[in-house]
């Protein structure tokens, strides 16, 4: 019976959300009624599956193709969050969304993604696995479409990217079937010890890593950002895919693959996870527009976690997944304040904001406070978190801590150029009459600050009960909860974080304005030019791959007009000449047709005599 | 003997009425009576079968007629016929020479046949022959001149009307 | 009691033309009758019917006659273009006193084509394939028109040549085995073959029915006398006449008499693949209606001979299904070519467009048969040349199995061209009041359309059954 319940965690958001298609849109109480609740059910049954193990298994077309689900410590640890986010999000949603188009279609999609990433979470086979990512990856397509105009060709952007990737995912998926000869993730465990594991891995890596949005598979998370509506950014970049990403990512380093220290792959997911931070912090520091430079943090957080897990050392896997959570947490909740402020002042261009911290009290509260747990400020959680990964960093190599500390200073950079920007200076005459958020807006917002805050000074509660077991006998007997252990490591990031304070008093001492506080890095001598070929899009792999796929095209119609020239031309032409030709022979001369049958006769009487 | 040499005489000069003759019914009667005399002169010489099977070619030849008909169709005078045949003439002159040359260094030279040729059959009755094992050729030979028949019907009376 | 089908319309011939008033109009249903008869009497299951039976009628007519199921889908396949043939003589022959000749000498035909395909005699074969002949030169000349007498001419050229040859190989197996009869021939061969005698024999024959066959590159007269002859001859002679006297005698001297042997197998898989392919390419350009048609015949026969040149009981079975199906599509098609002609006047595709709105039902007649004939599953042409390729790929001839897919391409694509420049396209504002053609020539194209359908649904339950009928020609 309580197997069962498992099954209800995908049932209900999933028959919610098809049923949601169906309402018409003059029943829009009734919608918002049944996305709230049904969130609610399913946080309701989360945390009641919280902390148990329960298998479910329904045999299928074949043995080795069962609907089989598994719940253990991670898999719960991941519906609550899930279900805390969607509920969370649902309540903001109903009232951000209030007079846009398309709402059917958006609760619709809402729901299903709760459905889907919790099939994710519970599937212990890889195809039923794959059945739900690719389902999910129909939903990102439709979450985004429905945002503004321009929103369908990022739609379509990001459904290429993130459809290529899962194409390797699923060769991935197929190879590892292959060499584990079952696809129960349960009873893998494969050693990363020849050339076409580590090909296996290497490609469900990527279906991972693109879901989590890490470099290259980036490129589309900026365009929704400003396309796509806003609790769609909250809720799946901003948190479901990474809790996707990280949690596949995961499974396959510790469960499926043996992946340790002297593993090539660890070295590879390490360089990925660094050129993330750093490359997206950079991109992040010269946006003007609340929501786009959230989306570059975005990209840029998720390369701590998959440094922290590349690591392969207990301390970066906790700090990787500890990241994981704590940046769920803040990023949505900085996505909900992006929400608020784009709501109430009806814009999130940085240059037409400012002054706001007097209006908005509350919004800019919960701002401040996830802005200082993205910058790693102790006490907060994300402190906590990127100790632990600075730990496991430093432990492979002194190169990844280092970018991992520079990354942090440009994070905390561009967060103090944000508030300031945003939040304090000057109010804008037309934003005189602007209102605190409303109360249902507000409450997910003081929620998500309250839990940052609550992970960061009580972070034995998080990292004792949700992350530590996750590594079961791998944790080798650590504790990492408390203060962290290194304390030079601590004085560090204070000074960097000094440091970041100092460079922004610098930058405004220039520029005299908070939004253009990190000029002095946008039009340093080097960067200036790789910076305006990046907003240029040059460096979008996206754009790389539409310039081959326009290449390759190209040669395909070259090859199609050649072929259509052999078969529509030269071959016509040979028929045709040769049948004419033909038809010329047949003078109606009988001699000539006696010459013939003459010769055949010979070659006949030859073949009999030969033969 | 004096049979032999009066049918003899009857089947050259039937065969050179044949070849002679204008008319193209007189040739093929001609021809008919030709047949029919060498016929006659192979029971003579008890080789059975092979006079029923002379009686059958010479019903096969029929279409013979049909050959000249058709050829005739083209309005030749007299003159161009003779010059038409002249020139075939000067062109495949050589041509038996040739088939004879071919003919010969074969039979010198090719492959020999090591088939033990069956005995030649002991003379059987003539009626026997004809009733009992070529019934059906007999048939079919009616039958043969029965379309001919037809034939001649068909494109040599109307052919008068027409012309 | 085979014999009938000989008996029965040579009879039928000397009754009609006795001296009785209006007997004459008698035959036009007479020769139905017949032709209908003989369709039924091909299930007749009984085996004394068949048989060899000496002696049954007293002391005459006890011939040596017998058939298998290969003579029965031949005789079967007489009945159905005959019937076709004498509906077609109602709408294209104005002169009834010609048409009542023309009817007598389908029924001799009909007699010479039973006996071909009932002899068990080298000798009796040759005679009856004579009948055959004259009759169709009689047929094809018909009309008396330059061209007619000339495709007559051409024919008879190169059928007597092929007659010589015959009469050689006869001469040459009697002075081998001291009879005619095929089970003696037969016994004879297989104690000495490789012979030069022997070769030299086979080679004759071989040659002098690949002439009647029409098969490149034999084929000279053919077109010509197709497309110059009338055209319920047309559907006569491409339907069976050729088949005939051709095909079906060459599978009956290799399976009763020759055996297949290495040699013969390379020859028949040349000169089918060459017919099939290039008579198909010939076919592409061609302008008159009823020569591409002629075109399409000699390239069909290709694939029969190909699926016996495989020398196997499935490609035998194959080339039967296909003499069949071609009886039925080339019959039908050459009956469209007549529908067109006698309302056009013309021959000339270039001349044509647009007639599927006029001749509603020849052109979806048309359609049927030009598919059936570029094997276009479900109808039954596809079958047979399924059956052709899979007895090749299965005997090892995978290149001829190759040729024989892309001759079909080819077939599908002059079919096309014909059926644009015919049926669809551009209508011609010259033949504007066109309408259908009568019921005489409409009917009998409905009834073999049904039939091409039907048998094209009803093959792969009657496939087995007739294949596994097929593995006693060979006990045989």
């Amino acid at each position: 019976m309580i197997a069962k319940a498992l099954l209800l965690t995908i049932i209900i958001p999933l028959f919610s959300g098809v049923i949601m298609f169906f309402l018409p849109e003059k029943l829009r109480r009734i919608k918002e009624s049944l996305l709230v609740f049904s969130s609610l059910a399913s946080l309701l049954l989360a945390i009641f599956l919280f902390q148990q193990k329960l298998t479910f298994t329904l045999p299928w077309i074949s043995p080795g193709l069962e609907l089989s689900f598994r719940l253990y410590q991670f898999s719960s640890f991941m519906l609550l969050a899930t279900a805390f986010f969607g509920f969370f999000i649902a309540l903001y949603s109903v009232v951000f969304m209030r007079g846009r188009n398309f709402l059917s279609q958006f609760y619709g999609y809402f729901l299903l993604a709760i459905a889907f990433s919790n099939g994710v979470f519970l599937s212990d086979n890889l195809l039923v696995l794959f059945f739900f990512w690719e389902a999910f990856l129909l939903l990102l397509f439709g979450m985004i479409a429905v945002g503004n105009k321009e929103a369908f060709k990022t739609a379509t952007k990001a459904f290429i990217i993130v459809g290529i990737t899962d194409l390797c995912m699923m060769l991935g998926i197929a190879l590892t079937g292959h060499l584990s000869g079952t696809m129960a993730i349960s009873r893998m465990n494969l050693p990363l010890n020849n050339g076409v594991t580590n090909l296996a891995f290497i490609l469900l890596m990527i279906g991972a890593i693109s879901k989590g949005g890490a470099m290259p598979f980036h490129s589309w998370i900026p365009d929704a950002a400003t396309d796509a509506p806003l609790p769609f950014m909250s809720f799946v970049p901003a948190a479901l895919e990474k809790l996707l990403g990280i949690y596949f990512l995961t499974r396959i380093s510790l469960d499926m693959f043996q992946m340790t220290t002297k593993s090539g792959v660890s070295i590879l997911l390490m360089t990925v996870g660094a050129i993330t931070i750093i490359l997206a912090v950079l991109m992040a520091l010269i946006q003007k527009d609340y929501k786009r430079l959230l989306s570059y943090h975005a990209v840029s957080q998720v390369g701590y976690m998959i440094l922290g897990i590349g690591t392969a050392v207990p301390a970066g896997i906790v700090g990787g997944l500890f990241h994981m959570i704590n940046n769920a947490l803040y990023k949505s909740g900085l996505f909900l304040s992006a929400g608020s402020v784009e709501k109430q002042v009806g814009t999130t261009n940085l240059e037409k904001l400012g002054g706001l911290a007097k209006k908005m009290p509350v919004t800019f509260t919960c701002f401040l406070i996830t802005a200082v747990a993205i910058s790693g400020v102790w006490p907060f959680n994300g402190f906590f978190s990127k100790e632990l990964v600075y730990e496991g960093a430093i432990e492979r190599g002194w190169i990844f801590y280092f970018i991992a500390v520079l990354g942090s200073f440009f994070t905390a950079a561009s967060f103090l150029k944000l508030g300031h920007a945003a939040f304090l200076g000057k109010l804008s005459p037309e934003n005189a009459k602007t209102k605190e958020a409303c109360f249902s807006m507000l409450i997910p917002m003081i929620v998500i600050a309250l839990v940052c805050l609550i992970f960061g000074v009580f972070n034995q509660l998080p990292l004792n009960h949700l992350i530590q077991p996750i590594l079961g006998i791998r944790l080798a007997g650590h504790n990492f909860s408390g203060f962290p252990a290194s304390i030079w490591m601590v004085v560090v990031t204070f000074a960097v974080l000094f440091l970041a304070v100092a460079n922004h008093l610098f930058g405004v001492k220039i520029k005299g304005s908070g939004l253009h506080a990190l000029d002095h890095i946008r039009y340093a001598p080097f960067m200036a030019k790789i910076y305006d070929l990046a907003e240029k899009r040059f460096f979008d792999p996206y754009n790389w791959g539409l310039g081959i796929v326009n290449i390759i095209s190209r040669i395909s119609l070259g090859i199609d007009k050649a072929v259509n020239w052999l078969s529509d031309g030269l071959s016509v032409w040979l028929a045709n000449g040769l049948s004419l030709g033909i038809r010329r022979l047949h003078t109606g001369n009988y001699s000539i047709y006696l010459a013939w049958s003459l010769v055949g006769m010979l070659v006949i009487f030859g073949v009999l005599v030969i033969l | 003997m004096f049979l032999d040499l009066l049918s003899l005489i009857l089947l050259v000069s039937a065969a050179l009425w044949t070849v002679m003759t204008r008319s193209l019914l007189r040739s093929a009667i001609g021809l008919a009576l030709t047949s029919a005399v060498l016929t006659v002169i192979m029971f003579k010489m008890e080789a059975n079968l092979a006079a029923v099977f002379e009686l059958s070619v010479c019903a096969g030849l029929i279409p013979v007629l049909f050959v000249s008909v058709v050829s005739l169709t083209q309005p030749y005078t007299h003159q161009e016929i003779l010059e038409r045949m002249k020139s075939m003439f000067a062109r495949f002159r050589l041509l038996p020479v040739i088939l004879i040359g071919v003919g010969l260094i074969l039979v010198l030279l090719g492959p020999h046949s090591q088939v033990q040729l069956p005995l030649p059959e002991s003379g059987e009755n003539t009626r026997f022959i004809l009733w009992h094992l070529r019934q059906l050729d007999l048939l079919g030979q009616v039958i043969i001149l029965l379309g001919g028949v037809f034939g001649v019907a068909v494109l040599f009376k109307e052919r008068k009307k027409s012309a | 009691m085979s014999a009938l089908l000989i008996l029965v319309p040579f009879f039928s011939v000397l009754i009609l033309n006795l001296p009785l008033k209006g007997i004459r109009k008698l035959a036009f249903g007479g020769a139905i009758c017949l032709s209908l008869l003989q369709m039924a009497a091909v299930f007749i299951p009984d085996a004394a019917f068949w048989k060899i039976n000496p002696h049954a009628f007293g002391s005459i007519f006890s011939f040596e006659l017998s058939a298998d199921s290969l003579s029965k889908v031949i005789l079967f396949c007489i009945g159905l273009v005959s019937f076709s043939a004498l509906f077609a003589t109602r709408q294209t022959l104005k002169d009834s006193a010609g048409r009542f000749n023309f009817i007598n000498i389908i029924l001799i035909a009909v007699a010479g084509m039973n006996g071909v395909a009932l002899a068990q005699d080298i000798f009796s074969l040759y005679i009856y394939l004579e009948i055959t002949a004259i009759s169709s030169f009689i047929l094809i000349a018909f009309n008396r028109d330059i061209l007619g007498l000339e495709g007559a001419f051409k024919y008879i050229l190169l059928s007597g040549v092929a007659t010589v040859l015959m009469l050689a190989g006869i001469a040459l197996f009697m002075l081998i085995a001291g009879s005619t009869s095929f089970a003696v021939i037969h016994a004879v061969l297989l104690n000495h073959n490789k012979d030069f005698l022997i070769s030299l024999g086979i080679g004759l024959f071989i040659v002098a029915l690949f002439i009647k066959s029409g098969l490149m590159p034999f084929h000279g007269w053919l077109p010509d006398a197709y497309t110059a002859a009338p055209a319920a001859a047309s559907v006569l002679l491409a339907g069976v006449v050729t088949k005939i006297a051709g095909v079906y005698v060459l599978i009956r001297i290799l399976v009763s008499v020759i055996s297949f042997s290495p040699a013969i197998k390379s020859i028949l898989l040349l000169v089918g693949a060459l017919s099939a392919i290039l008579a198909a390419i010939a076919a592409l350009t061609q302008s008159d209606f009823k020569r591409m048609l002629s075109y399409s015949s000699i390239s069909q026969v290709g694939y029969i001979i190909l699926g016996v040149g495989s020398g196997s009981v499935l490609g035998i079975a194959g080339a039967a299904l296909h003499i069949f199906n071609h009886a039925a599509f080339k019959s039908l098609l050459f009956l469209n070519s007549a529908a067109v002609e006698c309302q056009l006047g013309s021959r000339d595709i270039e001349e044509m467009g647009g007639l599927a709105k006029q001749m509603p039902v020849t052109s979806l007649t048309s359609i049927i048969g030009s598919l059936s004939c570029a094997g276009i599953p479900p109808l039954a042409g596809f079958w047979s040349k399924l059956v052709i390729v899979i007895a090749l790929w299965m005997a090892g001839f995978r290149a001829y199995a190759v040729i024989a897919v892309l001759g079909s391409i080819l077939t599908l694509t002059y079919f096309l061209i014909l059926q644009r420049k015919v049926f669809f396209g551009k209508p011609n504002a010259e033949f504007k009041d066109i309408k259908e053609a009568g019921f005489s020539l409409t009917f009998p194209a409905l009834i073999l359309a049904a039939l091409i359908i039907g048998a094209g649904i009803f093959t792969p339950f009657i496939l087995n059954r007739f294949i596994l009928s097929f593995n006693s020609i060979f006990g045989g």
